[in-house]
């Protein structure tokens, strides 16, 4: 019953969606999604971002723009006005991290990518929404990101966690996340783009069609950085294939795996 | 007070009191990677013992008669922990480690005024090993207490996810439901039971939490599970499967929503000698309920209104890959 109702709207929604990409391909009206294009959404009516995501963009290679390294493709950069603003000595660190990337980025010891590393990092996470909260489920390292829309507030008495406190707001259809309380583990990209544990971040995340995701964030550390500054756009592409799911992927125990379970002797 | 800030803030001194404050139960704590543990929970809120039960009701599966979300699935979202022990002892849950050269703290007494063991079949409450694998595990018995091969550290110590079946005893844990899903956010690691009946992944891949495969008969979540890598242990007693595995388990809900059975038969031909059944009891916790330091881990958010909103911190144990787990610094306030 409750099935072919459903089916039934997303018939109707995709002749709408047809009839509207028709319109706006006559009136060569760009890409931004109008008012009336169908989005997924809660009962509350709120955007619904459930689904299995991932990025296109090379941003993990190194967030500034670059040509292309042996381990890296070229990239036009995810930064707004190309370069992060890092203190003097935040420099130094990041030419160093740069220099040693091949042995210190985290990712590579398999530990949890870290916010915003993680929603580019090329691998899916799935997004498991509520009224109340999306949890952010990465392929890489399985961790658990909680991002909050109940209206509480961050706590007063917080950790430093590897994916921080995040609370978020609704303006209109973007969700708007205010990310802090984040240990200074974990890089931005493959090229040692950094940040301190007074890492402060507002994401806005928002449908530009049913399928695509837009990813904006503002990253403050008055530790590392000079002034805030923009990362993104970047597009978050849903995951259609057929029967399409997150494989858990845990870096950090390929180094014990053969220890476990125990074999029999004679098969060693 | 915030069993969250004595957890963070106690170095390994607080891991040596922690393990002497919960005794017996807990055991040897230097293996308990360090991110997850209640550290210094000294004085445990009433009900919030890792042994809350000696013995538990059968949940008959039948018919759902409670709540239901709108996409049809029984409601038992919510926060859950098993009542009876940790993964100290599958067989013999309030019996200590085995082969611990320490002697409790009290004597034991006799096995019928403990817990059941989480093996319901066969009638020993034995796993049926092969007689090979039954030797693995005597000795890992031996070998856990000190650890001279890699193969005797408990993989959990390692920050290695916990794995079916042992997640559902090491702390409490979230279940949460969305359309086509029914999600297990546990202490370590998170199990995703598809329900929309997509075939398993292909068998050569080979996970930690497995593969879940789940459908819904009246108050029982039924769930295939497939592709194990058969890694993870059942707990400080060693017993496992192999990636040869297969399980079939059924979570029986109480239409009161306040419990469940865990029911499961274990299948390895390469491992037992027969198929197997294991059951583990689980109550849920509520906004009505305290936190405690092992069962609920829970805050109160921070929030205008008065009523209780529970916030659940981030569970990340990746980093902390010590011999025992004990290798990781604290984390900074």
């Amino acid at each position: 019953m409750k099935t072919n109702m459903n089916n039934k709207t997303s018939w109707i929604r995709s002749v709408g969606v047809t009839l509207l990409l028709a319109a706006s391909v006559l009136a060569v009206s760009g890409n931004a999604a109008t008012a009336d294009e169908k989005i997924p959404r809660l009962a509350n009516g709120k955007p619904d971002f459930s689904g299995i995501w991932q990025a296109l963009s090379a941003a993990d290679t190194g967030l500034e723009p670059h040509s292309n390294r042996k381990d890296a493709q070229p990239f036009a950069g995810a930064v707004e006005g190309n370069t992060i603003p890092y203190l003097p000595k935040a420099l130094e660190q990041r030419q160093k991290n740069f220099e040693n990337r091949a042995t210190d980025d985290p990712a590579l010891k398999g530990y949890t990518l870290g916010v915003p590393r993680g929603i580019y990092y090329p691998e899916p996470f799935q997004i498991f929404q509520r009224a109340a909260d999306l949890n952010i489920v990465q392929q890489f390292g399985h961790s658990v990101r909680t991002i909050h829309t109940n209206k509480t507030e961050h706590p007063d008495d917080p950790n430093d966690w590897w994916l921080g406190d995040s609370r978020a707001k609704w303006d209109g259809d973007t969700l708007v996340v205010d990310a802090k309380d984040f240990n200074d583990k974990t890089w931005l990209d493959h090229a040692g783009n950094f940040h301190s544990d007074a890492l402060h971040i507002v994401e806005r995340w928002k449908y530009i069609d049913a399928n695509t995701i837009e990813y904006k964030a503002t990253l403050d550390d008055p530790k590392v950085y000079s002034r805030p500054w923009n990362l993104g756009p970047i597009l978050l592409h849903r995951h259609r294939e057929k029967n399409f799911q997150l494989i858990e992927d845990y870096r950090y125990t390929l180094d014990y795996d053969q220890y476990y379970p125990p074999k029999p002797d004679n098969k060693k | 007070m915030k069993i969250r800030m004595r957890q963070q803030k106690i170095g390994l001194s607080g891991l040596v009191l922690g393990a002497l404050a919960l005794a017996s139960v807990v055991g040897n704590a230097a293996d308990e990677p360090k991110a997850q543990q209640p550290k210094a929970q000294a004085q445990p809120a009433a009900g919030g013992g890792i042994a809350q039960e000696k013995s538990f009701p059968k949940i008959a599966s039948g018919s759902w008669n409670g709540p239901k979300l709108p996409d049809g699935q029984p409601d038992i979202s919510g926060h859950w922990s098993n009542t009876i022990s940790n993964h100290s002892n599958f067989t013999d849950p309030g019996g200590g480690i085995p082969g611990d050269p320490k002697p409790p703290r009290t004597p034991l007494g006799p096995r019928n005024e403990r817990a059941p063991s989480r093996v319901s079949d066969p009638a020993d409450g034995q796993v049926p090993f092969q007689p090979w694998a039954q030797e693995k595990v005597n000795q890992f018995h031996v070998g856990f207490h000190n650890p001279t091969e890699p193969q005797y550290v408990e993989p959990l110590a390692r920050c290695a996810p916990a794995g079916v079946p042992k997640s559902l005893y090491w702390h409490g844990y979230e279940i949460a439901q969305y359309p086509g899903y029914v999600v297990f956010y546990f202490s370590s690691g998170t199990r995703i039971i598809h329900l929309d009946g997509k075939p398993h992944l292909p068998e050569n891949i080979k996970l930690w939490n497995a593969d879940s495969r789940g459908h819904w008969e009246g108050n029982t979540l039924v769930v295939d599970v497939a592709n194990h890598n058969g890694k993870a242990l059942f707990g400080r007693s060693g017993e496992f499967i192999s990636e040869n595995g297969h399980i079939v388990e059924k979570y029986i809900f109480a239409n009161d929503g306040k419990r469940y059975n865990y029911e499961a038969v274990f299948t390895d031909p390469t491992v037992y000698t027969r198929p197997f059944t294991v059951t583990i009891p689980a109550r849920k916790w509520t906004e009505a309920d305290k936190a405690n330091g092992w069962h609920f881990e829970v805050e109160h958010a921070k929030h205008d209104g008065n009523d209780v909103i529970l916030d659940r911190y981030e569970r990340i144990c990746a980093e902390n890959n010590g011999g025992f787990g004990l290798g990781a610094e604290a984390p900074k306030k």
